[in-house]
């Protein structure tokens, strides 16, 4: 009698740890009622907006939506955590870098079948870039079954301040023509300039991240991060230190950028969006900020090195389904719904946040005149023509592409010529893409 | 007599024995707890340092591969070394704690609302600090440079410069610190005894003597803790590392050892190679504190 009131108060306790423990993991609590969790990051309003696009999935399909939501910083670690843990969501976000370290591990199902017998689904409607940045055919990404939906695509288009080209009386750039590398140049000099007179510069052509920026201006100037197959590192080539090089001068020899070494986005992030800056990048996700500006912009093409085409990036994110969910079609279902339910969508358009992922939601979206930038067309022809996956968006990790930024800080002060310094890190990324392609079984 | 059955008989009233039941299910969940969650961890972790794993499928036993990596990895080293060197913040911070513990010890108007101040970063978040700090560093229209240049020096980009990177997180680690150490130290000075100094004083000491022979030797303690605490803290720093200079820094110039195995764990794949550097890690913390406290030993003493 004794013993057992032990037992009964010992059991007692390990269940109060034991329900600590679940309530730490996703989906443990099983009331009969289907749940599926649902883990995803973003700011307040794109959590306002899942939260009430959720409601109507729920409701349509009698299912209970746990919503674990992260901030931007703070997704990865605690995904991967939860994986290590068994604890994998039903529907979560992936970035197309995940695709194949998670089907390789086998963490997220093969969407395929599902997405293309859906009736409800019309694949046609969604950009192929974001459908095919999520297949994966066992050896390369971008072809082969679908493993993701796209939860949005995002152009990284450029834009220049309209109401200073006015001021300045210089004609603004053609929409369809891209500017050349000395244009470029050249009218960013004449947009540098001390408009008080009071000695010191007040007004600038432009300011990028080498970061975010380089990747067009490589790119359109013929050069390439890796070979096609992606086995080899090709920064070690002189279209790619040109690029580079052309790049770093803009601060350091042009003088066209605010003074030497400043170049930190969150400077010329501000200056640009107190009006003086005059080209800047422009990402969907920028227009509902942008929207409050004291002046006019709107979108141009990347300005064009040598090959004379313009190229940027595309950026986005996926929706996948865990490979360990009890409801597998229900889970395909949520993830086909938050990437293409039209209602669905419109919520998240309207909220600012992203262009549509409909083709004819994006087409309507165009044609409305009454919301900035004008040229929103510029948007949708990086998605469906020039716009390009980031370098290591098809690769088993980001270990080799981040090499190049660790130590480029020389290039950009001036300091180390482009050439010399990626004929030093081409060996080292060389190195970490061996490994990454190793463990990833190919090469 | 009585005490003497007692100890014979090991046997207890039933109360005392349902009282010994019950106390051993309450300290079974702390004990659970540490099993679960400190333990298995714990022991997980030493056994993923010595495979292959990449934090989504199962691991696979390489032997003592990630140590001979982690040797040959000259950014393993610079994490190592930058982490380390980042400690001198550590005497600074107590040297300033200790001065201003002293300035605020006397009676005197507006010391509470000092004392508050200085605590004030305490309690703040560290994420929150590592914003603000970011924009005071901002090369361009940074608060630190506007003020230097008040008094006609030109700043640095000091995020962006791998000269300056250090200091810039040095300065703002000591600074977001020197609260925490202040109240200790205060609450240390107030506990020397009076008498003491009245003693030294009729001795003819002076305050510089009275501070070296008395004051510091009574909050030895203190200092103690906050070395030893601070180094453990020191050798973990990673938000703000990660927020200000989240690529590292120039040149990896800011990365620190405890960021440099997040980013191996979780961006880069590599589950085990990180398990085996946090073990190093917590190998060299644990070596540091066994020699302070042996250090502290020989410097123990009581007055009666």
């Amino acid at each position: 009698m004794k013993r057992s009131r032990f037992i009964a108060a010992s059991v007692a306790m390990i269940a109060t740890t034991g329900l600590l423990l679940s309530g730490c993991s996703a989906g443990a609590a099983d009331t009969g009622e289907k749940q599926l969790t649902f883990m995803f990051r973003g700011g307040e309003d794109e959590k306002a907006a899942y939260t009430t696009a959720i409601k109507a999935f729920e409701k349509a399909n009698d299912v209970n939506v746990k919503i674990i939501v992260t901030t931007a910083d703070d997704y990865s670690t605690k995904l991967k955590a939860a994986i290590a843990g068994k604890q994998i969501p039903d529907v979560f976000y992936i970035g197309p870098g995940d695709v194949q370290a998670y089907v390789n591990n086998g963490v997220i199902l093969d969407i395929t079948d599902y997405v293309e017998n859906s009736d409800t689904l019309d694949l046609d409607n969604i950009w192929d870039y974001g459908v095919d940045s999520y297949r994966f055919d066992g050896s390369l990404v971008g072809q082969g079954a679908i493993y993701a939906l796209p939860k949005d695509v995002g152009p990284f288009s450029f834009g220049y301040n309209k109401t200073m080209f006015e001021a300045a009386g210089i004609p603004l750039p053609d929409p369809d023509v891209p500017l050349t590398l000395q244009e470029f140049v050249d009218i960013s000099k004449q947009l540098t300039v001390d408009l008080d007179g009071d000695g010191e510069l007040d007004q600038w052509g432009t300011g990028l991240n080498v970061q975010w920026s380089l990747q067009s201006f490589a790119w359109s100037n013929g050069a390439e991060f890796l070979n096609k197959d992606r086995t080899k590192v090709t920064v070690d080539t002189p279209e790619f230190a040109e690029a580079l090089q052309w790049f770093a001068d803009l601060s350091n020899v042009e003088h066209i950028t605010p003074s030497t070494a400043q170049a930190q986005t969150l400077d010329t992030y501000q200056r640009w969006m107190s009006g003086q800056i005059a080209f800047f990048p422009v990402g969907p996700w920028d227009v509902s900020t942008y929207a409050d500006l004291d002046f006019d912009y709107d979108l141009i093409p990347y300005p064009a090195g040598s090959t004379g085409e313009s190229a940027t990036w595309t950026g986005t994110l996926g929706i996948a389904v865990g490979s360990t969910t009890k409801y597998p079609e229900l889970s395909e279902k949520l993830v086909e719904y938050l990437s293409a339910d039209a209602t669905a969508q419109q919520t998240l358009v309207d909220a600012g946040v992203q262009i549509p992922n409909l083709k004819d939601t994006a087409d309507t979206w165009v044609a409305d005149s009454t919301t900035q930038p004008a040229n929103k067309q510029e948007f949708l022809d990086i998605v469906n023509g020039y716009g390009r996956a980031l370098p290591a968006n098809n690769t088993y990790n980001a270990e080799w592409y981040d090499e190049l930024f660790t130590n480029i800080q020389p290039v950009l002060d001036g300091t180390q010529t482009a050439a010399d310094y990626l004929k030093e890190a081409q060996p080292k990324m060389q190195a970490f893409l061996d490994d990454a392609n190793a463990q990833a079984g190919i090469g | 007599m009585s005490t003497e059955v007692l100890r014979t008989k090991p046997r207890r009233s039933r109360l005392h024995r349902r009282e010994h039941q019950v106390a051993l299910a309450f300290i079974a969940i702390p004990l659970i707890g540490f099993l679960l969650f400190t333990l298995y961890p714990l022991l997980y972790s030493v056994y993923a340092s010595f495979t292959s794993w990449n934090g989504l499928a199962a691991p696979t036993f390489n032997g003592i591969d990630n140590y001979i990596k982690m040797w040959n990895d000259p950014y393993f080293l610079k994490a190592m070394w930058n982490t380390l060197f980042m400690m001198i913040g550590i005497p600074i911070g107590l040297v300033l704690s200790m001065a201003l513990a002293l300035g605020l010890n006397r009676k005197m108007r507006g010391t509470t609302f000092f004392r508050t101040v200085y605590y004030i970063p305490v309690i703040s978040s560290i994420a929150a600090i590592a914003i603000l700090w970011q924009w005071a560093y901002n090369g361009d229209f940074g608060l630190v440079n506007q003020v230097l240049d008040l008094v006609g020096i030109q700043g640095p980009n000091w995020l962006a410069d791998k000269d300056t990177v250090k200091p810039a997180l040095i300065i703002m680690a000591t600074w977001k610190g020197l609260g925490y150490s202040m109240l200790l130290y205060l609450a240390a000075l107030q506990s020397v005894p009076r008498y003491l100094y009245e003693a030294a004083s009729l001795d003819g000491a002076g305050t510089w003597d009275q501070f070296r022979n008395i004051t510091l030797p009574m909050v030895r303690p203190v200092t103690f803790f906050l070395v030893v605490t601070s180094i453990i803290g020191g050798s973990q720093i990673f938000i703000e590392i990660n927020i200000m200079t989240p690529l590292g820094g120039p040149e990896f110039s800011s990365a620190s050892i405890v960021w440099y195995i997040w980013r191996q764990a979780f961006n880069n794949l590599h589950m085990g190679y990180a398990s085996a550097m946090s073990i190093v890690l917590g190998l060299i913390i644990f070596v540091i504190t066994v020699i302070q406290f042996r250090l502290n030993r020989r410097n123990q003493f009581s007055i009666d």
